[in-house]
């Protein structure tokens, strides 16, 4: 290792530990609560005398009132996180194809108007939102909020998934066409397969929005039974003598799907797939 | 197997117009190459033949069967593309596969039709992997593959080659002559390379400005150019070519250039005083010793070996030439020489129009 390869090195590393220690302190603190006895959660100690489990216990057997319905919440957040991603992709896909591939008329006019509803911030969108849910008498059902947060994700993913066909080789399509292949079928056997990387990234962008998200789902969910575990979570603050070291056990629990998939997928994210496709 | 007929096809993408009234015929198992410069249309008009591109005016025939409003698939054609455009995620077998596995093809003929092809190219061993896994030239007959496996009325190829190296380039052409001679299919290729176009073609349709300027067997076109567009594009080195006005008298007739120098001209092409281009090809002109009756005096520049032949760069006037002979001579640059020329071999354009003058 030469001293110009030593010095980057220390640069990116300068950069790097401030970065990580910013990162990473709350997610420390997060875990510090969730294993602190009840009483020693609040003392402000960097490391608990008496580190224990006995929070995860209390959660996952669901044994404190805000928790009496944990499993519940969490196949709510689950259910509708998976559904939102579906749905999304299924939406922006057969946008992206079209508007990409087939060159329907207005495409790219209708992309760009979907993105533009990003200028007017979700927060302020919220109460119509739950005006037109209403209309539709789909308040207190879980598709409301699968329904809004497809409306939120999907602009940014036909646009992603726009970028990234636009990318494929046009040759392809050719081919495909003069081999005897409908545009259905260029969509399944040719477009599908080559967008795997990109379709699993947007996937996982609006599984991961709805996952988290928490002001359509408290305002579009009420009853105790439909909420997301992030709604549940919030409901924790409504008593003075909020159990915090729950609160963060669970919000510990809460954050590991999202990472599990996050690692889960890290390799689709990265692309590769179209190699020898076409010479570069 | 078929015949294909453009018929005054014309091309407009826009308001600009790429192609002015193609007409021509291909015959049955013919091997015809469209060659030009990039932007003559070469490739427009054979991805209107494949149906990748609407045809703006004129007619498009295949076996006598105006294919203008028929999709791509129902042609009865298949393409090599110029970037192989083989389908990634799918391995050789399948890239081959693909076409008769939309038709629904019985899987037993699928497969002999896949053996077949992949036999015939040298594939066999390689139909397990992906294209990512091939050299240029493995990909290109992969391409390849995939067109013969679809045993198609004709096979179009889009520049083919031009993403090869050269030595691979030479031995592909020769792959796909070889081809060609065994399928006997129609076939269409279009290239800007006149090496490619001179190898390889039973007939070559030189294209330029979407105008076809000569349509002829690939010597007829080098010996009998009809025009100076044509005399310039085919032949390697390029046709050696001045400008200057045709004077007769005194039994001989020939060309003055500027500079004074006096190309000599048999009695027959162009009227006295008429502007013309006088072009001679590199390998009709002779050396000849500086005081040979008859010879134009020149001056060597650059000797070029080459081993079996020499390119010899030569100032004559103004006017600098190309002469390719056999073998070594003896010259180096500086040397006085003489060229003498069969005025047989010289040929005579208008230099207006461009056009070829009666000899």
């Amino acid at each position: 290792m030469n001293w110009k390869k030593v010095s980057t090195e220390a640069k990116l590393l300068l950069i790097g530990i401030p970065v990580l220690i910013w990162t990473m302190l709350p997610i420390y603190h997060l875990m510090l609560f969730a294993i602190s006895p009840k009483e020693s959660a609040l003392g402000g100690q960097l490391w608990p005398d008496h580190p224990t489990l006995q929070n995860f216990r209390i959660v996952f057997s669901a044994q404190h009132h805000y928790l009496e319905h944990f499993w519940r919440q969490m196949w709510n957040s689950l259910f509708i996180a998976v559904a939102t991603g579906v749905l999304t992709l299924v939406i922006a896909t057969g946008a992206a194809f079209a508007i990409s591939r087939l060159k329907v008329r207005g495409g790219r006019l209708m992309m760009n108007l979907a993105l533009m509803t990003y200028f007017i911030p979700a927060a302020f969108l919220a109460v119509p939102m739950y005006k037109t849910m209403g209309v539709y008498g789909l308040l207190n059902s879980q598709w409301s909020l699968i329904l809004a947060m497809t409306t939120i994700a999907a602009p940014y993913s036909i646009w992603v998934l726009k970028q990234a066909s636009d990318k494929l080789p046009w040759e392809l399509d050719e081919a495909a066409r003069i081999d005897g292949a409908s545009p259905l079928q260029l969509f399944r056997l040719v477009y599908l397969p080559l967008m795997t990387p990109s379709l699993v990234a947007v996937g996982t962008y609006a599984l991961l929005l709805a996952w988290n998200e928490y002001l359509y789902a408290f305002l579009l969910l009420s009853n105790d039974r439909e909420i997301t575990l992030g709604v549940a979570l919030g409901n924790f603050l409504s008593a003075d003598d909020s159990p915090w070291e729950l609160l963060m056990t669970t919000g510990l629990i809460y954050a590991l799907p999202p990472a599990a998939i996050y690692y889960a997928f890290k390799r689709y994210m990265v692309g590769g797939l179209t190699a020898g496709a076409v010479k570069s | 197997m078929a015949t294909v007929s453009f018929n005054a096809v014309e091309k407009s993408f826009g308001a600009t117009k790429v192609l002015h009234g193609i007409s021509f015929d291909i015959h049955d198992g013919e091997f015809v190459v469209l060659v030009g410069p990039s932007g003559c249309g070469k490739s427009t008009l054979l991805r209107m033949l494949a149906g990748l591109e609407e045809i703006t005016a004129g007619t498009i025939a295949i076996d006598s069967k105006v294919v203008n409003d028929i999709e791509s698939k129902d042609r009865d054609i298949a393409m090599v593309f110029q970037s192989y455009a083989l389908y990634p995620h799918m391995t050789v077998g399948d890239n081959m596969a693909f076409s008769l596995k939309l038709r629904k093809a019985d899987s037993k003929m699928m497969a002999d039709r896949v053996a077949h092809a992949a036999k015939i190219l040298n594939l066999d061993p390689y139909l397990a992997r992906f294209p990512r896994e091939l050299s240029g030239g493995q990909r290109q007959r992969v391409a390849m593959g995939r067109a013969i496996v679809r045993d198609p009325k004709v096979f179009l190829f889009d520049e083919p080659l031009s993403n090869l190296d050269a030595k691979l380039r030479v031995a592909m052409r020769a792959e796909i002559k070889a081809l060609h001679q065994r399928l006997k299919t129609t076939t269409v290729y279009v290239t800007h390379d006149q090496v490619e176009a001179m190898t390889m073609a039973d007939r070559i349709v030189v294209m330029h400005d979407g105008r076809i300027e000569q349509i002829g067997e690939p010597l007829e076109l080098y010996d009998h150019p009809d025009n100076l567009f044509v005399a310039q594009f085919i032949g390697s080195p390029a046709m050696n070519v001045m400008n200057g006005h045709v004077k007769r008298g005194g039994g001989a007739a020939h060309v003055e250039v500027a500079g004074g120098v006096r190309w000599p001209l048999q009695q027959g092409p162009g009227a006295e005083g008429q502007a013309v281009a006088y072009g001679v090809r590199p390998g009709d002109l002779r050396l000849a010793s500086a005081n040979t009756d008859g010879a134009v005096p020149a001056e060597i520049v650059v000797v070029e070996p080459t081993g079996a032949e020499t390119e010899l760069l030569i100032q004559a006037g103004n006017d600098q030439l190309i002469l390719v002979t056999h073998g070594r001579p003896n010259v180096n640059p500086g040397d006085r020489i003489g060229l003498s020329i069969d005025p047989a071999k010289v040929h005579v354009f208008d230099q207006g129009t461009g056009a070829r003058l009666a000899a």
